[in-house]
């Protein structure tokens, strides 16, 4: 397997650059995949896949759902340190996400070059809005777990806001915001979860100071929100008015590609990709359409799986690629892809039943 | 968990009341209905509404009353209370019919989501059962979602269920006791499988195929191939089987470009399925394409099939040669549903069903037919297995 080479142009590479950096890369991982994982080398040949291609276009995706399906591994199990899950909700059969020493390494790497893009280096307070997960599996984790230990590690003097019986901590609140709400700070959390405890349940009137200096980082997709008609802007919006909270980053991202995730511009809420990672937009004929502005299924790409076929999937969301020239604030010095995510395609359009 | 009831018709005082089946009254009421609803403006773009008319014509009815004649005296069970399916709009109203017709009381539970049908039948139901004093309280139509309350409280009162849906829900509200006397019917999740005579095939003309090709389609695409009465399996046997499909499908595809709306679920359901067929299906020989429409995955002959797990939609179809047509029951069981087929005659399968005893099927109809509905379903003689009788000597 080819070395995990490390580039320090996270966001402000040129296109040139990041082909260079990029495309070789992937075709190489795809080869690596190709000869250690069976069932994703199966995948190429029922596509005919030529090893010898050099464009990154045509590389087959891999559906995201088979890691539910199929045990994925490039790696031989007893090198697997960890095994990620898929927070689905239950009676639905979870992702298995295999990672190995050095997948788990890189994984971090590149995670933490992507939030220091936002926070800098230096490690700042933080509050989780959520359970502590110190008492579960350290072996299994799920996508929740996996993502507050991940960042985690860019915060100190954590305060987890949810005791054990899904409470509000606002005494913990209070009091972590009375040592350090006059300097910088970080909360995360997961979208639904941030939106019931601290936009649904108003707790500002219990609250002693605001949450001016906070950088909010939220994550874990949008369909319960949707369902409630919540949109990204009023939640934005609503953290304005009730916290002085200005500061919020969404990302996107799949426990099936951990690591790079793809960061919201702070101003035009558009994802960008990191050097490590790329975006394809196909549509219904799962061709790829170059034209911006197009709705389609979004494919994602990474070069960080290594002990897993993780690094070409095609999701189930659909996205589109906008035009980049209409943001001042994400075009300086970022060149990449800006897109949008819609959510899961919509299930709703189903005919016939499960009788007749 | 409680949470709120509509009562779309009727209310919370719904009881138990039987008539004999095929009720003059009743059989009124529906073809007042069934004349409403085809003339209404509303119900015109809905094909499923005018379907569901016109099985209720009085001379439809007076047919199916003709056939049943019995020398037994029979009354409905009582009240039964009704758990249609949460994807299909109109199936609450045949699940009504059914009860109705053989007598019954019915207190129905529609899907949560608002299909337009449901709220056209709906209306209309309401506005020609106000004529009919005698079976007014007849039918009660309640909404809702989460309440296992209501649910635990009308399987108690009530003399029988219809539960429609696949097989979690039904073990779910099975959970949910009875009288000791009351009766459960479920339609639990099934199989179909499809039959054509290739030889058959080689001899059509191209307006025949055409003809078929759409006839198919009815029975797979305009439900996304996802009722159960759809086939998930297509054999082929006799002549020319390669040249038959490939005659076969292309005609279909051109059907299905002209007519079906492409889904992303149903692109990516397609694609992924494809992939792990691939990977983890020990039957699987070949497949082929036909754009993102037609999936087909020709399965290796002479293994055993496992047709329940052989059951996709979206328009991806198995397909495995047969050597003789009498073959094919081996490929059935008791979850079979339908077996749709072109190129025989209907006594071909009596004969073979006869010889070999065997009874893992309900239905066997020429394609075209797999989706419609009449008094006999799921192995059901409806009116029947809705009414009680009464032995006087």
């Amino acid at each position: 397997m080819e070395k995990f080479k490390k580039s320090i142009k996270i966001f402000n590479y040129s296109k040139k650059e990041k082909i260079s950096f990029f495309d070789g890369k992937m075709i190489n991982l795809v080869k690596s995949h190709y000869n250690l994982c069976k069932p994703y080398k199966n995948m190429l040949k029922l596509f005919n896949y030529n090893l010898d291609n050099k464009n990154i276009k045509k590389i087959p995706p891999l559906p995201v759902s088979l890691f539910k399906n199929i045990d994925l591994l490039s790696v031989k199990k007893n090198k697997i340190i960890k095994t990620l899950l898929s927070s689905g909700t239950s009676g639905i059969v979870p992702s298995k996400i295999y990672l190995d020493g050095e997948n788990s390494k890189n994984l971090t790497w590149v995670l933490t070059k992507i939030v220091e893009s936002i926070l800098g280096k230096k490690r700042i307070p933080m509050l989780i809005v959520d359970q502590n997960p110190r008492h579960s599996n350290r072996y299994n984790f799920n996508a929740r777990i996996a993502a507050i230990n991940g960042f985690s590690i860019f915060g100190k003097n954590i305060t987890y806001l949810i005791d054990n019986n899904n409470k509000f901590k606002i005494n913990e609140l209070n009091k972590f915001l009375s040592i350090y709400g006059n300097d910088n700070f970080l909360i995360f959390g997961f979208t639904s979860i941030v939106y019931q405890h601290l936009l649904k349940n108003d707790i500002s009137r219990k609250l002693k100071y605001n949450l001016k200096k906070g950088i909010l980082i939220h994550g874990g997709g949008w369909k319960k929100l949707t369902d409630i008609s919540i949109t990204n802007k009023m939640f934005k919006d609503s953290f304005r008015k009730k916290y002085s909270l200005n500061k919020i980053h969404n990302y996107y991202g799949l426990v099936e590609q951990t690591g790079s995730i793809f960061i919201e511009c702070e101003k035009c809420s558009l994802f960008k990709c990191s050097i490590y990672s790329d975006i394809f937009i196909r549509d219904k004929h799962l061709n790829i359409i170059e034209e911006k502005g197009k709705k389609g299924f979004l494919q994602v790409m990474s070069l960080i799986p290594s002990s897993y076929p993780g690094n070409n999937l095609l999701t189930e969301d659909i996205a589109e690629i906008v035009d980049s020239k209409k943001c001042k604030s994400c075009t300086h010095n970022y060149y990449g892809k800006l897109f949008k995510v819609y959510g899961r395609a919509n299930n709703s359009e189903i005919r016939g039943c499960s009788n007749i | 968990m409680k949470n709120k009831i509509e009562f779309l018709i009727g209310d919370k005082k719904f009881s138990s009341k039987a008539l004999e089946p095929f009720d003059d009254g009743v059989i009124k009421f529906l073809d007042e209905l069934s004349v409403f609803l085809a003339a209404s403006k509303e119900s015109l773009e809905y094909t499923d509404i005018r379907t569901f008319a016109f099985m209720c014509r009085k001379k439809n009815l007076e047919f199916l009353k003709k056939k049943f004649s019995t020398s037994m005296y029979r009354v409905g069970v009582g009240l039964l209370f009704h758990i249609t399916p949460s994807n299909i709009p109109t199936s609450f109203a045949y699940s009504m019919l059914f009860g109705i017709l053989s007598g019954n009381t019915n207190l129905i539970k529609i899907p949560s989501k608002k299909f337009p049908q449901i709220e056209i039948l709906c209306k209309a139901i309401k506005i020609k059962i106000k004529k009919y004093k005698k079976i007014e309280k007849f039918i009660t139509i309640v909404r809702y979602s989460d309440n296992d309350e209501f649910t635990r409280e009308a399987s108690l009162k009530c003399d029988g269920r219809l539960i429609w849906g696949g097989n979690s829900s039904i073990n779910n509200i099975r959970k949910f006791p009875m009288k000791e006397i009351s009766r459960d019917i479920a339609f639990a999740d099934r199989n179909s499988l499809c039959v054509i005579n290739s030889s058959k095939i080689m001899s059509l003309t191209a307006k025949e195929l055409k003809f078929l090709a759409v006839r198919f389609y009815n029975d797979t695409f305009l439900v996304d191939q996802n009722a159960c009465s759809s086939p998930h399996i297509i054999f082929w046997e006799g002549n020319k089987k390669e040249e038959a499909k490939e005659k076969f499908w292309a005609e279909l595809f051109n059907i299905v470009k002209s007519k079906y709306d492409l889904q992303y679920t149903g692109i990516f359901y397609k694609y992924n399925r494809l992939i792990s067929d691939n990977l983890g299906l020990k039957n699987f020989r070949s497949y082929k394409k036909y754009g993102q429409y037609i999936h087909c995955v020709q399965l290796k002959n002479n293994m055993k099939l496992k047709i329940e797990n052989l059951t996709a939609k979206w328009g991806y179809f198995y397909q495995m040669d047969l050597e003789n047509i009498s073959k094919i029951f081996n490929h059935t069981n008791a979850n079979t549903q339908t077996l749709s087929y072109y190129g025989y005659t209907k006594d071909i399968f009596l004969k073979i069903i006869k010889q070999k005893n065997f009874r893992g099927v309900d239905r066997i109809v020429p394609i075209g037919q797999a989706l419609d509905i009449g008094l006999y379903w799921d192995g059901y003689d409806i009116i029947p297995s809705l009414t009680k009788t009464i032995e006087i000597k």
